[in-house]
């Protein structure tokens, strides 16, 4: 299967170069690609043919997969969780799969429990409460 | 998961469209590389390409010898969507088969479930073909179904990602 036999995002063993690449939330995604596509809409002459297929199926995925659509809630999520130093990969699966208990946020992101970071489930609850209040308010 | 790169490439202006106005030579240069990046589809360190979001630098254009082209070293900012070894992703059921079931999540059309990965689930033939388990939840078209990601493989050829993945773990399956 996959060349590197190391690779485990479980682990958080990703390859050097996307643990320090930025990685985006779907709801980020989704933002970009929106405002993309109006641009393209408005500029280009043959606005379908600028739209790869590529482009299209991840629109269409990142609108379905979005936890949060306001623009203010989306940046308030990365703010969010920045403050409890994850790692981008960790923070972005957190954003997207939005887990609802300690438990289920361990399961999504196995190594969350490492470095640290959290001293107990309580802390995590509280990370996730946190997200599930700009959800309320959004 | 969607990652923010940033990449060099070269962008090869052909003779006849260079312009001396200097707006209409960054014109050409970004829709040349939204056209190659487009094309190029996807690579196996970076996964999909998506979008160019910005370009960051343009070096000093080269003149090529045969053709009076002119060759630009430039640095742009896009997105890619790369799916990791031991991820956990959402994807949507668009085909059951008798053995299993194919994901799609992101521009990733071939996301493969066995049926020897979901043991609880048992194949329901009919019309619509579905898998349920006896807590009568199903996996059928157009379901969400979170997964974990067992491996990937790259496809030169088609310049395309597969993937298998399972539902063996805590907290993996239908979404509601």
């Amino acid at each position: 299967m996959s060349g590197e036999e190391e690779e485990n995002a479980a682990e958080l063993k990703i390859g050097d170069e996307f643990l320090k690449a930025k990685c985006l939330m779907n709801c980020e995604v989704a933002l970009i690609l929106e405002h993309k596509y109006e641009q393209l809409q408005q500029t280009s002459e043959d606005p379908l043919n600028q739209i790869s297929q590529v482009f299209e199926k991840s629109l269409q995925y990142v609108k379905r997969f979005s936890r949060y659509k306001n623009p203010d809630a989306v940046r308030q999520v990365r703010e969010v969780l920045s403050r409890y130093q994850l790692a981008e990969f960790e923070l972005c699966v957190l954003g997207n799969l939005c887990p609802e208990t300690a438990e289920e946020a361990m399961a999504m992101v196995p190594s969350i429990t490492t470095k640290g970071r959290f001293q107990d489930d309580y802390a995590i609850d509280k990370m996730l409460n946190d997200l599930s209040m700009i959800k309320k308010f959004e | 998961m969607f990652l923010k790169v940033q990449l060099p490439w070269n962008i090869i202006i052909p003779a006849e469209s260079l312009e001396s106005n200097g707006l209409m030579l960054q014109r050409s240069m970004i829709l040349r590389l939204l056209d190659d990046f487009a094309s190029k589809k996807a690579s196996k360190e970076l996964g999909y390409y998506l979008a160019v979001t910005t370009l960051d630098k343009i070096g000093e254009g080269k003149v090529r010898q045969n053709t009076g082209d002119v060759l630009f070293p430039v640095r742009f900012s896009g997105i890619t969507f790369k799916i990791f070894r031991g991820e956990i992703i959402e994807g949507v059921v668009h085909k059951v088969l008798k053995h299993g079931v194919f994901l799609r999540c992101g521009p990733i059309e071939n996301i493969y479930l066995s049926n020897m990965k979901m043991p609880d689930y048992r194949y329901v033939p009919g019309e619509d073909p579905e898998f349920m388990n006896n807590k009568l939840s199903k996996i059928k078209k157009d379901v969400v179904v979170r997964v974990i990601v067992l491996g990937t493989k790259w496809l030169e050829a088609e310049r395309e990602f597969q993937a298998l993945v399972s539902l063996e773990g805590d907290y993996l399956g239908p979404v509601s």
